[in-house]
């Protein structure tokens, strides 16, 4: 630790020399970027050549002139437009004019190459801050995470807009917007929250519910087996009587065709039914069957009403049918409210169905819902589920396996709360001789002041919500109901809804170390800071960097640190895109919700490793471990892993596993839920992994369509891209990455030959040989993932600087711009220095001016 | 009090004999002057579909131009509609710039990268600025429906927004996200008493007041870039103050039920269903003039579910072959079953001076997006005789490029609104007037 805080120490008085020097490296480091962003003299023959007949700065064809265009792409905002309409233009196909001269492919290329990689440095350059942070309003999930902390209730903020679409991190500043509408939601939520926090009711008395499945379900199928039998003795009465149109109402069916539909209902779904109910474990218990009609056996529990929280558990006894596949044997833990379910956890049921065993599983039921529980099979997107069961009957006649037989099932709840697991109390206890005035006052303002994190509101306002209390307080409210007004005020003013950092100027200063207090926690739990930090801050110590690097320590290994891995690690790798396509279960049957909801976690979950266990970033790109559950090693097909807890696995040392680009997530989020894309993939690899990212895709370039109606595989497909100097410029850069992945199929697991469906319901397959060789920057050629994956670890100063930026933008709030280059580079090379360690990464920061200051 | 009772009385008794449409919306002070307004306000609608159409088939061909051209055969329901309607071809913001937002920019033309420093911009729509004009007799200045969608599906191909709608600062503005809220919203009377509901604006005003007591007391600490960012505040308290005047006005006008009344929609409608649902409850609005100003922002996801599509919006928008373009061509058609449903609606609705709703509207059905990720030829359909345009035509600009702003403008300026331009429009369409 002494060795540590040295280190840190050392990096400090490095930040403070280099912040000395930082107002001319800022400068050196723009006109550098600036030269970068010159478009060479050389093209101007390709404008001469080919555009300036219209477009000089006499004939000024369409209002463009590119004659007087400055070849300085960040001159300003509307010369770096004119050279995006060139670039759109003619990417686009749509300059030069048909009946034009055409430019030659190779000019194209070159001049295409050129501006789309200065465009990119362009905008990089014009949406500079100028190392402004500015003042910023809690996003969604901080607002609520902030609401908690204060009343001890998490609010529903369903109203509230979903601060991630607007902008690359939900924590810039400059895109967190504000409108009338909000400030009303803002209001409803603090007040519904107000009165669960306050008007909380005593714990309902714990009850256990007992549910024998057999009661519902035996009655329930009969009654289906029995009306599918009369469909069918109805039918062969009618065929018997000729079967024609005329005599099928006597029959109880509308029409022949109706009755033909009717009698193929039977076939598909009368033997399952049956198979079920003659089953004799089936008279005792339930067998997880999936039906056509009346989709899954699925053990819905009674509803768990808004005025019951607290802790719940589900018990339940089942046995396995030891046959059927493994990925059977898991119970799926679903809560719904209205229309929507959470997934929320699988379990796998080891025991035989002859000695069948007890499973618990905890739930924690917030107040203000109602919500039910239930218990189902593993469960697939859309209509895969139904459509699987299709095709597992013609294999077996009574469609997908059962996989688990329920004994009993049980809700027992809520489970009595441990004392010191209380909510934090809004309202003090009011002393004897103290007037109801002068208390309510005092209530108010101990409220605001915590809940504007520290700081004093102003004695105005502090007057009007005493006014906005006695006013109603007069009408013969009790006083407890009349205070949730003026409290939910409080939580919808702009102290608390905004992180407020007061300033004589826009000159950058120092932060306070209340300020301090506030940045740092919002930057790891995005929450506000506890009683340690701030008592540090106004202590006045919190700014003393061993005593930061102490607590920088202490929040990263507080639970609620995990809140900064999601967010930061789902924004970073985009992974968004996991939920994008839907996977149809016909061609994915492996590739269900459970492990598609495993994929994304188990990235959180080996950056959580990783940080927490003092590993290099290293570990990220290639590693000889993966950090899974049982539900992923099953997908991964790795023995041994018993337990639904996230643990590190050692891999066998021919595995493609370990590292990003091997993870099922990486390789699902590029594909479009049926084919992998090498686009999409080696577009992500760039942007990623090696932070070298390809200039955005043009909008409005034709699909390629030439290769739409013949089969091809999918690096044939990618061919067209070579074709044409406009996508060629940059694809011939991005595709050779994802022919490496090909491996990978679009749900991830490993195949030797590609499978191409196509035709009616994917009756016809097509197979190709994958070559998964191919290259990336200058001279890395490589024969095999294998060999990809190795160079790529090669390159972990990239992918440290590409973690760098993101960690710069979501911890300060701001893009990350070109004034921010001097930092990044301080922070990767500290981390350098400590085995690209991700925690050295997030101190370095933390340590640094700019994270200091305002 | 007393004179009160008595207009209620009488706005209560125009309901038993025949719709007069406009006549709730005058407010108190203009009851004098109502026997000089005979002709029937003008209103306007925009239909944002998200994701873009199935490319090959939505459009008629574009040599097919003029009245008689082949209608195409996925819009089919439209048909008997043909002489009141137009297709446009050849509209496009140009400077819209994402692949995922049918949305966003549709009705305002906003370049998202225009500000320095900000990686959003928006600007206001095209229905806020009608709306400022339009909106001022009625109780609701605008109306923005916007059917609800689950989280996941990428917003269907609309993108960031919260209804097809932005402010005058480029914010947006929130919609109602079911049929039944929008029922409320435009139908419901209260039954609280009306010093209660007075008694509840003066306390909504007063919260107001003390929000920006703290809002002042920031102003004065913090810097000045942070003082612009905080003006977003304050600016949305001075817009709740505006609707609660509004409200006010109209604190003692019972709503105006339409006839025949529309009954209460269920809470479990969603997508095809919905849009049927919110349609009639659009008509309804007009017929009782509550707005002149809509927009609804049409579902795709839980829209192709409820048609029995078993895959979502997103994958559907990337189509290829097989699966995904049946569900695109089948979407097309659904949703062209739903408009030609909504003018026959509006064609059947009368206004008092003997016209219909559909004589005076502005409708239209669009989307930013033309196809996948293409942003350029936004499919735009047109109809209705609220902005005088001649109809009954599919016109192929002659410039690829021309600004939809430039249909929005027309629309403007035909409702009779006083704008020189909107957005990045050059000038209105003349084709669109000219027979």
């Amino acid at each position: 630790m002494q060795n540590q805080i040295a280190g840190w120490l050392a990096l400090f008085g490095f930040a403070m020399s280099s912040f000395l020097s930082c107002a001319l490296a800022e400068e050196d480091e723009r006109a550098g970027l600036e030269a970068e962003a010159e478009m060479p003299e050389i093209h101007f023959d390709v404008l001469d050549k080919y555009c300036l007949e219209c477009h000089d700065s006499l004939t000024e064809k369409g209002e463009v002139n590119l004659e007087d265009l400055s070849f300085s792409l960040v001159k300003n905002i509307e010369t770096a437009e004119t050279w995006n309409k060139v670039l759109n233009a003619i990417n686009s196909g749509e300059m030069p004019p048909e009946d034009e001269p055409q430019i030659s492919a190779n000019e194209k290329t070159e001049f295409l190459r050129d501006l789309s990689e200065r465009m990119v440095i362009a905008r990089s350059v014009l949406s500079d801050s100028g190392g402004v942070i500015e003042m910023r309003r809690l996003n969604r999930r901080e607002y609520a995470n902030t609401l908690e902390d204060l009343l001890g209730v998490r609010p529903d903020v369903s109203l509230l807009p979903d601060d991630q679409a607007s902008s690359e991190f939900d924590t810039m500043g400059a895109s967190l917007f504000f409108s009338s509408d909000q400030l009303e939601q803002y209001l409803k939520t603090a007040r519904n929250t107000l009165e669960l926090a306050l008007n909380a009711k005593a714990p309902a008395e714990s009850k256990t519910v007992h549910i024998e499945p057999e009661d519902i379900f035996v009655p329930l199928y009969a009654d289906l087996a029995v009306k599918r039998l009369d469909t069918a003795s109805r039918y062969y009465q009618w065929r018997a009587n000729g079967g024609s149109d005329d005599i099928a109402k006597e029959h109880g069916f509308l029409d022949g065709w109706q009755a033909e539909r009717s009698i193929n209902s039977f076939k598909s779904s009368y033997l399952p039914l049956e198979k079920w109910l003659t089953a004799p474990e089936n008279r005792s218990g339930a067998a997880m069957m999936v039906t056509i009609k009346s989709g899954f056996t699925s053990m819905k529990l009674p509803q768990v009403r808004a005025w019951q929280p607290g802790r719940y558990l589900i018990r339940l006894r089942a046995g396995a049918y030891e046959d059927d596949p493994e990925r059977f044997r898991f119970l799926e833990f679903v809560r719904k409210e209205g229309q929507n379910s959470t997934r929320l956890g699988w379990r796998k049921v080891n025991a035989a169905l002859k000695n069948p065993e007890i499973i618990e599983f905890e739930i924690d039921h917030a107040p203000g819902v109602d919500a039910i529980y239930q218990v189902q099979k593993r469960s697939h997107m859309d209509r895969g589920d139904k459509n699987l069961e299709a095709v597992y009957r013609k294999e077996n006649t009574y469609g997908t396996p059962w996989g688990i037989w329920i004994d009993w099932v049980e809700l027992e709840g809520p489970l009595p709360v441990e004392p010191n697991e209380s909510s934090p109390s809004i309202i003090s206890e009011k002393p004897k001789d103290q007037s109801d005035d002068d208390y309510v006052r005092g209530v108010l303002r101990d409220f605001a002041v915590i809940a504007f994190r520290g700081e004093a509101p102003g004695g105005e306002f502090l007057e009007k919500l005493f006014a906005r209390y006695s006013a109603n307080r007069k009408k013969g409210q009790e006083m407890k109901d009349v205070l949730i007004g003026p409290l939910a005020i409080v939580l919808s003013s702009p102290s608390f809804l905004y992180m407020v950092e007061s300033a004589e100027s826009d000159e950058s200063r120092d932060l306070t170390g209340n300020e301090l207090a506030v940045r740092l926690a919002y930057f790891l739990w995005s929450s506000p800071p506890d009683a340690e930090l701030l008592s540090l801050a106004r202590e006045g110590k919190l700014k003393k960097p061993e005593v930061l690097a102490e607590q920088t320590g202490r929040l990263l290994s507080d639970p609620r640190s995990d809140r900064f891995v999601r967010s930061f690690a789902y924004q970073w790798l985009e992974m968004h895109r996991l939920g994008m396509f839907a996977f149809a279960g016909r061609d994915f049957p492996t590739f269900d919700n459970a492990v598609r909801d495993c994929a994304a976690e188990e990235i959180y979950e080996t950056f959580s490793t990783l940080m927490h266990e003092g590993l290099s970033l290293k570990n990220f790109l290639k590693s000889d471990f993966v950090v899974v559950n049982d539900v992923l090693a099953g997908y991964y097909g790795l023995d041994g892993v018993d337990g639904h807890h996230w643990r590190k696995v050692a891999l066998p040392a021919d595995s493609p596993r370990g590292g990003l680009l091997g993870s099922v997530a990486v390789a699902a989020m590029g594909s479009d839920g049926q084919r992998s894309s090498p686009v999409e993939r080696g577009a992500w690899v760039l942007r990623k992994l090696l932070n070298d990212p390809p200039p955005p895709a043009p909008p409005n370039v034709p699909m390629l369509s030439r290769f739409e109606d013949e089969i091809l595989s999918v690096r044939d497909l990618q061919k067209a891209h070579q074709e044409q100097p406009q996508c060629a410029q940059c694809h011939e850069k991005i595709d050779p990455i994802g022919y490496g992945m090909e491996n990978l199929d679009a749900a991830g697991m490993w195949r030797d030959i590609e499978v191409v469906t196509s035709g009616r319901k994917g009756s016809t397959k097509t197979e190709f040989a994958i070559d998964p060789a191919g290259s990336f920057g200058q001279g890395n050629d490589f024969s095999n993932f294998f060999e990809l994956r190795d160079e790529v670890a090669e390159e972990i100063d990239g992918f440290a600087m590409s973690m760098t930026e993101a960690l710069i933008t979501y911890g300060l709030g701001r893009p990350f711009g070109f004034t921010d280059h001097d930092l990044a580079h301080e922070i990767v090379s500290h981390a350098s220095g400590h085995d690209y360690k991700i925690e050295e990464f997030i101190h370095a920061l933390i340590q640094s001016k700019a994270f200091q200051s305002k | 009090m007393r004179k009160n009772l008595t207009r209620r009385a009488v706005l209560r008794s125009s309901t038993a004999t025949i719709a007069l449409p406009f006549l709730e919306s005058f407010g108190f002070r203009k009851f004098a002057s109502a026997a000089e307004q005979v002709k029937s306000p003008k209103r306007m609608i925009w239909m944002g579909m998200g994701f873009g159409v199935t490319a090959d088939k939505w459009f008629p061909n574009k040599e097919d131009t003029g009245t008689d051209y082949a209608f195409p055969s996925i819009l089919k329901p439209l048909e008997k509609h043909r002489d009141d309607l137009s297709f446009i071809q050849h509209l496009m913001h140009k400077d819209s710039q994402d692949g995922h937002s049918g949305s966003t920019f549709w009705l305002t033309g906003a370049n998202r990268y225009a500000v320095p420093g900000q990686s959003f911009h928006n600007s206001i729509s095209v229905d806020q600025l009608a709306a400022e004009t339009l909106g001022q007799d009625t109780r609701f200045t605008s109306i923005q429906l916007c059917a609800r969608e689950a989280a996941d599906s990428g917003s269907s191909g609309h993108g960031p927004g919260l209804s097809l709608a932005w402010n005058r600062q480029g914010k947006p503005v929130s919609g109602l996200g079911s049929p039944v809220e929008a029922f409320h919203r435009l139908f419901s009377d209260e039954s609280t008493p009306l010093a209660e509901r007075q008694a509840r604006l003066n306390e909504q005003r007063s919260v107001l007041d003390t929000v920006m007591s703290d809002a002042k007391f920031v102003q004065k600490k913090v810097s000045q870039s942070d003082n612009e960012k905080l003006d977003e505040y304050l600016q949305s308290v001075r817009e709740i103050e505006v609707r609660l005047s509004k409200e006010e006005q109209w604190l003692d006008v019972e709503k105006k039920q339409p006839d025949p009344a529309v009954i209460e929609p269920g809470e479990s409608l969603v997508g095809y269903e919905e849009m049927g649902v919110m349609a009639d409850l659009m008509v309804a609005a007009m017929q009782v003039d509550a707005t002149r100003v809509l927009t609804y922002r049409m579902p795709v996801d839980t829209m192709i579910a409820s048609l029995g599509a078993g895959i979502s919006a997103h994958t559907m928008s990337h189509y290829s072959h097989g699966e995904r373009r049946d569900v695109s061509e089948m979407r097309d058609l659904y949703n062209a079953k739903f408009l030609a449903r909504f003018i026959d609606k509006l064609k059947a609705s009368r206004e008092a001076d003997g016209s219909t709703l559909f004589d005076n509207t502005t409708l239209t059905m669009g989307t930013n997006l033309f196809s996948v990720h293409t942003l350029r030829n936004c499919p735009t359909l047109v109809a209705g005789g609220g902005s005088g345009f001649v109809h009954g035509r599919h016109l192929v600009m002659g410039d690829e490029k021309t600004p939809l702003c430039n249909l929005w403008l027309s629309q403007l300026k035909g409702s009779g609104i006083d704008v020189e331009s909107f957005g990045d429009s050059t000038g209105v369409i003349d084709e669109l007037v000219e027979a």
